[in-house]
């Protein structure tokens, strides 16, 4: 790298550090803003005019963290600290290796942290927190076959850490009530409380509640420490009932008794429930019974009723609604619903081939909901009469995926085409449309971005070719159908539903199998494809009866421990 | 300090090595530094010694790029960040970073120091100092200390 002197050419652009001071300097060079220059000495830019090459200035200075022969020493810390922020962890750990300056910059600039949560981490926690001191999110991830940190190193990292506003835990097998009511009490702060499979129980998860009272988010996931006998105890409110706004609950054999919790939560805006056992209906009318700001509630493979879904309808301001495998929920649900919630902008139905959610549910939706901007349909059968009115009706509709669906075909897709004005993307997946069909998108849908289509058989390549031709601008995803019979079911990994690049969560449930011998999942991220064959699991039967397995608490969702 | 309706204010900056721009004031002042001069001392040449000719006329570009009152967002104003920044000598970039700290420009200091960190991306530890031209100051026990401390941090 040559100085900028040879560079340019032209000498006297050299940056000149020793230039004589006005009085004015005095006034220019007080504390406003970032001013943290270090002024070179006279010999130092002397050095710096005469030649190119720095070795020989570098060899002869001391091994000082302050020298000034270094391009990086004259960036104040602040500076070097914004370098830092844009690097990947390993970046940022590359970097600390490279002088002792770098080193305590970086440590003290670094506000995310996330550490193996392994038992041996103990003795460690000291230096670390002494180099790493700002941090504010904290995550403590411990594998299934070791052996976690213990409640001393929990209540020691957070003596450390008072300021620590997230805290994520995963796995961490061994901390207890005592540990978490210590925690709570030294890191108040928390705004972020999040937990996979721990052990502790009911004690622990009221301490935090208790003691931390600007908490906004809570995500629980499989917390085996409140499954003890009948009488849970129960969790909930707490002094966090007045900040929370997210509650997230999954795979929980005991959910309910966090009912205090969610029911006592007067400023909760997002609610969701996923995967835990018991009739959740009692716990949702509770809700709607008071003044409430809910604006997002996910429910999936849980036990909730119409009854359920006629308590939401009381919120008004509810804008996003999941409702994924909930085989008791029917139109009826879904009417009351659209005719109460006139907010609503995201709708994602899994109906699971159930078919008791279909056209008369879309059609109070198209009626209603007039504000709709993403839909999704899985598993669902509807016909051109409701998709067409949803087309003609939702005049905001932007985003639509249509997965795993036994009706939408040709017929039903042109409806789509013809009526959809606003329309900017749109999925198909596993449904039996054609070539034939895909073709309408070369006019129709004025405003279409990006059209992506999956396994689906009748689709081939000449219509996406044929399709770019006629309208360029418009970005065809398509992938050509392989094994027939492949899985249909939306629920593949994460990584399918990145691909997708619409702006969708990902489509389709990531849970567990409920195939008898499906293998089980592993911890965290779920990659079990559920392996499903389009005509198997066309049944009610069938999740009838998985259903009650599961209600019966086996170990569908034991696998992982 | 009475300005006039009728003419744009300007004023006068002079680098460290004497050279001397004339600026609307409307665009110098993006530059928090010289905006509190001018309100604090209302001077109309502001001399800056702490900033090279060459530097402080690329500083002005930016400037007058970002204020015209445009979306910082737009396609014109990203694809102008791109090649203003776009140098081959880090030490272009370095001067950039001291610059935009010393007059105070926020969205100019990050937007330098994201393109610093770019460039050490994927770099080894060795590179990196090479690049830099800084010296190693670690025994070889605390770099052994550091790595093992390392091992147990993710992220």
């Amino acid at each position: 790298m040559g100085q900028s002197s040879s560079s340019s050419g032209s000498i006297h652009r050299t940056y000149h550090r020793s230039v004589s001071r006005s009085e004015i300097l005095s006034v220019i060079n007080s504390n406003r803003g970032n001013l943290n220059m270090k002024m070179k000495t006279d010999a130092n830019s002397e050095a710096n005019n005469n030649n190119n090459n720095n070795t020989e200035a570098v060899t002869d200075a001391n091994a000082n963290a302050n020298d000034d022969y270094d391009y990086i020493s004259e960036i104040p810390d602040e500076c070097l600290a914004i370098i830092f922020q844009s690097l990947s962890a390993g970046d940022r750990k590359r970097c600390s290796l490279v002088s002792r300056r770098w080193l305590v910059v970086e440590g003290q600039s670094r506000q995310r942290l996330a550490l193996n949560a392994k038992s041996e981490l103990l003795p460690l926690v000291p230096p670390l927190f002494t180099r790493f001191d700002s941090v504010t999110k904290l995550a403590l991830r411990c594998d299934r076959r070791s052996v976690s940190i213990n409640d001393d190193a929990l209540i020691l990292i957070s003596l450390r850490c008072p300021n620590l506003t997230r805290l994520k835990l995963r796995g961490c097998r061994e901390l207890t009530d005592i540990g978490m009511a210590a925690f709570a009490l030294n890191c108040k702060g928390l705004k972020k409380f999040s937990c996979g499979s721990c052990l502790f129980g009911a004690k622990g998860m009221n301490a935090v509640l208790d003691h931390c009272a600007f908490l906004e988010e809570l995500s629980v996931k499989r917390l085996r420490g409140i499954n003890d006998g009948g009488a849970a105890e129960q969790i909930g409110p707490g002094v966090a009932a007045s900040s929370l706004k997210t509650i997230c609950l999954k795979e929980l054999y005991n959910g309910q008794c966090f009912g205090p919790l969610i029911t006592g939560t007067k400023k909760l805006r997002t609610l969701k429930l996923l995967r835990c056992l018991g009739d959740w209906d009692k716990i949702l009318e509770n809700i709607a019974t008071r003044e409430n700001s809910l604006f997002e509630i996910h429910l999936e493979r849980l036990q909730v009723s119409d009854d359920g879904l006629s308590a939401i309808s009381n919120c008004s301001n509810l804008e996003i609604l999941h409702i994924v495998k909930t085989p008791e929920c029917t139109n009826v649900g879904i009417v009351a619903i659209a005719e109460q919630c006139k907010l609503l902008r995201k709708l994602h139905i899994d109906g699971w081939r159930t078919n008791r959610i279909g056209n008369e549910g879309l059609i109070a939706i198209a009626k209603h909901s007039s504000n709709l901007q993403e839909l999704v349909l899985i598993g669902v059968n509807p016909s051109s009469i409701s998709l067409e009115a949803i087309a003609s009706n939702c005049q905001k509709l932007e985003r639509l995926a249509l997965c795993g669906s036994e009706t939408i075909a040709d017929a039903e897709i042109s409806c789509i085409a013809a009526k959809c004005m606003a329309l900017k993307k749109l999925c198909i997946k596993g449904c039996p449309v054609s070539d034939q069909g895909i073709e309408a998108f070369a006019w129709g849908c004025p405003n279409l971005v990006k059209i992506k289509v999956k396994k689906c058989r009748a689709v081939t390549s000449e219509v996406s070719d044929w399709l770019r031709s006629r309208r360029g601008s418009l970005v065809v995803n398509l992938d050509i159908c392989g094994v027939e019979g492949e899985v249909v079911d939306a629920s593949a990994s994460d990584s399918g539903a990145q691909e997708d690049g619409v702006e969708f969560p990902p489509i389709g449930s990531r849970s567990t199998a409920v195939h008898a011998d499906a293998t089980t999942t592993s911890n965290g991220r779920s990659s079990s494809v559920f392996k499903s064959r389009f005509g198997l699991f066309g049944g009610r039967s069938f999740v009838a009866c998985t259903f009650r397995r599961w209600s019966g608490g086996t170990s569908s969702f034991n696998g992982s421990s | 300090m009475s300005t006039t309706s009728q003419e744009k204010k300007l004023v006068t900056l002079k680098s460290s090595d004497k050279e001397e721009f004339v600026v609307e004031e409307s665009i110098a002042v993006t530059s928090e530094t010289i905006k509190n001069i001018i309100e604090d001392v209302g001077l109309e040449l502001i001399p800056l010694p702490n900033v090279d000719g060459k530097t402080l006329a690329k500083v002005i570009e930016y400037c007058t790029k970002h204020s015209t009152g445009s979306n910082d967002d737009s396609e014109d104003i990203k694809k102008f960040d791109d090649e203003f920044l776009n140098s081959n000598q880090i030490q272009v970039l370095f001067d950039m970073v001291l610059a935009a700290n010393y007059l105070n420009i926020k969205s100019l200091l990050e937007k330098v120091c994201t393109k610093i960190a770019d460039r050490i991306k994927d770099m080894s530890v060795e590179e990196v100092r090479e690049v830099f031209k800084i010296e190693n100051d670690f025994t070889p026990e605390e770099e052994k200390k550091i790595r093992d401390e390392h091992a147990w941090a993710h992220e």
